[in-house]
């Protein structure tokens, strides 16, 4: 079996990050055996990468330094698609490499390192840090990568990693364990949370997770990208596919007043007894102050997920509601 | 007996009286103080001060002051909520909102008639109209918190 892909799917960069992104594959202290790149532009913006000087260059790079490569045009129909075929395409470990991301030199050696020493691993990644992001410390120590803090924490990935941790699901760019796990398909072209929903797969599966010190940097392109549909549609239509596949627990959100939050607060014994995990979004913390439960604004709440379905009056209007709010909190959340 | 009130529920966005507040707060303050009643008012700056004790207070020391008092008398705002978590019952004056959805029947819910219940009673309070008689009198308060002294554990209170 041959032994290593890299893919990168991209959209609308061949003139931004693109080049910069292969170019720091081709600078790897361990290089791929073959990459693919996945052309998901338009067929009306697709060019032959060839006709361009700069891609003529690095294509020929990449040729001296031993590694084949080809260009599959995507159908647009999500990320998902294009990964899922490298998922496929008959290689032990798959590098995903996001188009706007530059990786440092040791990122593949690293990684594979410990892919291939350790037990059962699924994948491995590294830190992915945007230059301009400036997160506080307390933000960094309250990072996690468990699936049940996925609502309510930073990405660990988002910070530089120290030490290697065992970990539930990756992000952005990774090397995995090919054709173990398949990627979602029912997702929208927009592909939210795909590799969430990929990586915590291995988890389910009795394979390891890792995050491992070693840096790439993710420029989050302003223009074009994989993900570039912007339909906010999709996003919900994901985070349902997200939520019904993943058991990150219960989100409660209460954008409303506080004589609805202590109303909310007397079914709140039996949500924990049903939830091993909830989160809840809300206007008013204090109420659930001597709770030791996560709790995280409306707008926070308003980015993972449609909160209007957790209207509390709508649902009561929608059902003509007779019955208390008490009763019909326990109808929506229980 | 100890009283706590709260007379008022938040603004509107539109600057209308919100129609939760009942009209004759005023009356009912100068019959309580007739009976010796100790009275007070928790609310936010800025309302109405109705007796001399008034008070804004977070909701820990709310808390503490419900616990604290025999009884309350509130409009349909958080206070019903509050005391209703804390096992403490008392007078909620409704208006156009119906209290088997909004209230709690440990309390007193008391109503001029059901006739003015909204139609729509999940729409905003910005969407409907004042109406100064959807609400009992000062002197039925009087009455059911004179009767109902000592007597907080009663249940289906609704009373119009």
């Amino acid at each position: 079996m041959k032994e290593i892909l890299c893919s990168i799917a991209t959209r609308g960069r061949y003139d931004t990050t693109l080049p910069l992104a292969l170019a720091s594959i081709i600078n790897q202290t361990k290089l791929p055996d073959h990459i693919i790149i996945f052309d998901d532009n338009d067929e009306d913006k697709r060019i032959d990468l060839r006709e361009k000087e700069v891609y003529r260059n690095l294509l020929l790079m990449i040729e001296l330094k031993g590694i084949t490569w080809q260009v599959i045009f995507g159908e647009r129909k999500g990320p998902q698609y294009n990964h899922q075929i490298a998922n496929t395409f008959g290689y032990k470990w798959v590098l995903r490499v996001d188009d706007d991301t530059i990786l440092e030199p040791n990122v593949l050696q690293t990684l594979y390192n410990k892919a291939t020493t350790e037990e059962n691993v699924g994948a491995v990644g590294g830190c992915i840090i945007t230059p301009w992001w400036n997160f506080s410390v307390e933000e960094r120590n309250k990072s996690s990568n468990k699936i049940e803090d996925i609502y309510s924490t930073p990405n660990k990935q988002w910070f530089p990693i120290i030490d290697t941790e065992e970990v539930d699901h990756l992000h952005c760019s990774f090397l995995y364990r090919a054709g173990v796990c398949d990627y979602n398909l029912q997702l929208s072209p927009k592909g939210f949370r795909e590799e969430t929903l990929f990586t915590y797969e291995f988890i389910k599966r009795g394979y390891k997770n890792f995050i491992i010190p070693c840096k790439t940097w993710h420029l989050k392109a302003s223009e074009g990208g994989i993900r570039g549909v912007n339909d906010e549609e999709m996003y919900i239509y994901d985070e349902e596919i997200f939520r019904k596949n993943i058991d990150c627990g219960k989100l409660c959100v209460l954008n409303n007043g506080i004589g609805d939050h202590l109303v909310f607060e007397s079914i709140l014994p039996e949500l924990i007894n049903k939830y091993k995990k909830l989160t809840l979004a809300v206007c008013y913390p204090d109420v659930f102050e001597d709770y030791n439960i996560p709790l995280i604004s409306i707008a926070d709440a308003e980015k993972i997920t449609n909160i209007d379905r957790y209207n509390i009056y709508k649902f009561m209007a929608d059902r003509n509601w007779k019955n208390s709010l008490q009763e019909a909190y326990k109808t929506l959340y229980l | 007996m100890k009283i706590i009130i709260h007379p008022f529920s938040r603004k509107l966005r539109n600057g209308k009286l919100n129609p939760k507040v009942y009209p004759h707060w005023i009356s009912l303050v100068k019959l309580l103080k007739g009976y010796d009643h100790a009275i007070v008012q928790v609310g936010e700056e800025g309302e109405e001060h109705l007796v001399d004790d008034f008070r804004t207070l977070s909701l820990k020391e709310l808390k503490r002051l419900i616990l604290e008092y025999d009884t309350f008398i509130c409009v349909d705002s958080f206070l019903q909520h509050l005391a209703w978590r804390l096992s403490k019952s008392g007078i909620v004056l409704f208006g156009q909102s119906d209290p088997k959805i909004f209230g709690h029947e440990e309390n007193i819910n008391l109503y001029s008639d059901e006739k003015y219940f909204r139609q729509y009673q999940f729409q905003t309070w910005e969407e409907c109209e004042y109406i100064k008689e959807a609400f009992v009198t000062p002197e039925e308060i009087l009455k059911c918190i004179n009767n109902n002294n000592n007597n907080n554990n009663n249940n289906n209170n609704d009373i119009c």
